[in-house]
């Protein structure tokens, strides 16, 4: 069987040297690490200096897209990225879906970039087929993301796949975001900031090369098969009208219905759940938004915006900074309180820092983007401002998790109460909080224990797994028993999976896929032969190696994965079975749980060599 | 090959190109975009959708669409 998927080739980019070369893939390495996703951990871990600082040239960039970009398969156009994030400090990775850039990569011949070193001046790079090239960004520096990413396009033409960053990356700021192709985001921990650090502004790709598979006359029948499983989905058209406001019922649907202009979908996805939206009336009558959900249009209105036309607003001017909406509100609202606990001087925080003033909060995006006075030091993120205000500050501070603010509980952007995989996630994802790997049936409340036997199926984990962490599913509910650490051990995987491949993980999507659909599709497009467990042993060869390179770099069980103290206060989080007030013990046996079901010691998480 | 008439809504249209993707992979037997026969340009809220000299009409495209923007009507001739 011929080899297909996998476009061949790695490009490595030293910026201090201003020297490119192409190189072929290891196709052995590829095989033992998947692709995407867990080839970008394995090339990180290869190539990073252990205990290099996050914004040094030392620390690389590696980007990549898993051998199913660029085909049909439903929602495959995931690009990832992995360094060593400023917020957290640890080696994390960016997940994002988009237009073009996955696909356009592909067709350039390339699976990976690597690039290393920092440029002397502001440079993107540009791949056009075979010829690379860094170019000087001194136009391009300065600007927006959105400018970036039309003056790019309005030069190069469509469909160019854009990477870039804005204003905020340039100026270092650990909780930056670069932007895929403009609506999809390498988010959270500050990837932004290391592309700044290199002074590099943008990676644009355009390729005509073509995505081949291994055995077509298979790819056919399987690709067939799950096409018409999604075409026959009874739910299908509702997703599509509705994408991820199913989920969220912060955005009304009158609202909604008034700002839709159309659904937007990444590559070969057949729901579409990104959203163009734009404002119909009011002084901001005209903007259209491009924006992976609607959903995050309404983040501002989580903090007190009555107005959804200023809060789309607010969210325009923190997108064109590519600044993280979670950790910016969070840090607003710190900054806030110790302003009215006089830590802050009051004279310093001008204009007045009000969470629900549309003059306000864009003041002070920009003021951070810019780093003008005390917005210099708020673009330190928690850190910085604890640094800066000493103890008395820290005593006020928020839940912090590695130095981030979780997306999720109490005094977080999310108010979801019950304890699942993905809040536990956010602790023992060596990144720091995301929302992306954690994933699970405890994203809803009160699901049946028999849909989460359904679901461990899904995603691979060996019935004696499910035996472990799931107890009387069927029995009265107070004997049922859910293991939520354990569960997570298997989320982490098959996010791994996912994102290996390059499948999106979102849920509306990856519920069509399953282990052995993936390992079959996997030797299918690549021809490597792959049965469901020698894919669960890459999956775990991937996470594994993703944890040990974060010991390298001194991650420590006693210091980093601690939940915070808030998540235990009256308004805290509560037992997702029983509904009862979390206590720390369980919270430390889910954690024990997990490192054993990884087979990890279970103290200190420390994988057997 | 039956040849179709197909049509376009573009309103319905969400940049997938899904259609793209199985042009170009009938056609050149590896999915690349750049040399489909039907090639769809999103900007902002807008899109629009043609079609090169080369296309066939085979409605290809048409199959992979499950946004409802593209729809076939077998032609005339092709019907006994």
């Amino acid at each position: 069987m011929s080899r297909g998927g996998f476009a061949g080739k790695v490009l490595r980019v030293d910026l201090s040297a201003g020297e490119i070369r192409r190189e072929p893939l290891d196709m052995a390495l590829a095989e033992r690490y998947i692709g995407g996703l867990g080839l970008c951990l394995k090339l990180c871990h290869d190539t990073i200096k252990p205990g290099c600082e996050p914004l040094s040239p030392e620390n690389p960039i590696i980007l990549g897209a898993g051998p199913f970009v660029g085909t049909n398969l439903p929602s495959t156009s995931r690009v990832y990225s992995v360094s060593k994030l400023p917020s957290s400090r640890t080696i994390g990775w960016c997940g994002a879906g988009g237009f073009t850039f996955g696909v356009m990569l592909k067709n350039a011949g390339l699976d990976h970039i690597i690039i290393e070193g920092r440029s002397p001046k502001p440079v993107y790079l540009k791949i056009f087929d075979d010829r690379v090239e860094l170019k000087p960004a001194d136009r391009l520096w300065g600007r927006s993301v959105d400018n970036t990413c039309q003056a790019l396009w309005d030069e190069f033409g469509m469909p160019t796949g854009v990477m870039c960053i804005g204003q905020a990356g340039e100026r270092l700021v650990p909780f930056s975001m670069a932007f895929v192709d403009r609506i999809s985001t390498l988010g959270r921990g500050g990837f932004a900031a290391v592309m700044g650090s290199k002074n590099l502004k943008a990676v644009i790709v355009k390729g005509s090369g073509g995505v081949k598979v291994a055995d077509r006359k298979r790819y056919k029948t399987l690709s067939k098969a799950f096409l018409d499983k999604i075409r026959s989905w009874p739910h299908l058209k509702q997703a599509q009208e509705l994408g991820m406001v199913q989920a969220f019922s912060f955005v009304p649907r009158d609202e909604f219905a008034r700002i839709k202009k159309r659904r937007a979908a990444c590559v070969s996805c057949p729901i579409g759940c990104k959203d163009v939206v734009e404002i119909p009336d009011g002084p901001f009558k005209g903007l259209v938004k491009c924006t992976s959900s609607v959903i995050n249009l309404y983040t501002p209105a989580l903090y007190g915006f009555t107005d959804y036309r200023e809060s789309i607003k607010c969210m325009v001017t923190l997108d064109e900074y590519g600044l993280d909406m979670f950790e910016f509100f969070g840090l607003m609202a710190f900054a806030k309180r110790l302003v009215d606990e006089g830590i802050i001087p009051r004279d310093a925080a001008k204009p007045e820092i009000r969470l629900n003033s549309l003059d306000s909060m864009e003041t002070w995006a920009r003021k951070i983007s810019f780093r003008e006075d005390l917005g210099d030091v708020l673009a330190g993120g928690f850190n910085g401002i604890i640094q800066q205000f000493g103890e008395e500050a820290e005593k006020l501070a928020p839940a912090l998790v590695k130095g981030m603010h979780p997306y999720a509980g109490p005094g977080s952007a999310i108010s979801w109460d019950r304890f699942g995989t993905m809040e536990l996630g956010q602790v023992l994802d060596p990144r720091g909080p995301h929302v992306g790997s954690g994933g699970s049936p405890t994203y809803f409340a009160s699901r049946p224990l028999k849909v989460f036997t359904q679901h461990l199926k899904r995603m691979g984990a060996p019935s004696e797994a499910i035996d472990r962490i799931i107890k009387n599913a069927d029995g009265p509910t107070d004997r049922q028993e859910l293991k939520v650490g354990a569960l997570l051990r298997y989320s982490h995987a098959w996010f791994t999976m996912l994102g290996s491949m390059g499948i999106c993980a979102r849920g509306h999507i990856n519920r069509f896929y399953n282990a052995e659909i993936c390992a079959d599709l996997y030797e299918t497009v690549t021809g490597i032969p792959t049965d469901l467990p020698a894919l669960r042993e890459r999956v775990d060869r991937v996470w594994t190696l993703y944890r040990l390179a974060n010991l390298r770099e001194g991650l420590d069980r006693g210091k980093d994965e601690i939940p915070p103290e808030q998540w235990f206060s009256k308004a805290g989080f509560k037992n997702y079975l029983t509904g009862e007030p979390l206590q720390r013990s369980e919270v430390e046996r889910m954690i024990e749980d997990y490192y054993k079901e990884w087979g990890w010691d279970p103290k200190t998480g420390m994988p057997p060599h | 090959m039956a040849k179709y008439r197909i049509d376009v809504a573009t309103e319905n249209c969400s940049g997938c190109s899904r259609c793209e993707l199985a042009c170009s992979y009938t056609y050149t037997k590896a999915f690349n975009p750049s040399r489909a026969r039907i090639q769809v340009k999103m900007s902002g809220a807008d899109c629009s959708v043609r079609f090169s000299e080369e296309c066939i009409e085979c409605g290809i495209c048409v199959d992979q669409c499950l946004y409802g923007a593209l729809s076939k009507t077998k032609k005339q001739e092709d019907q006994p």
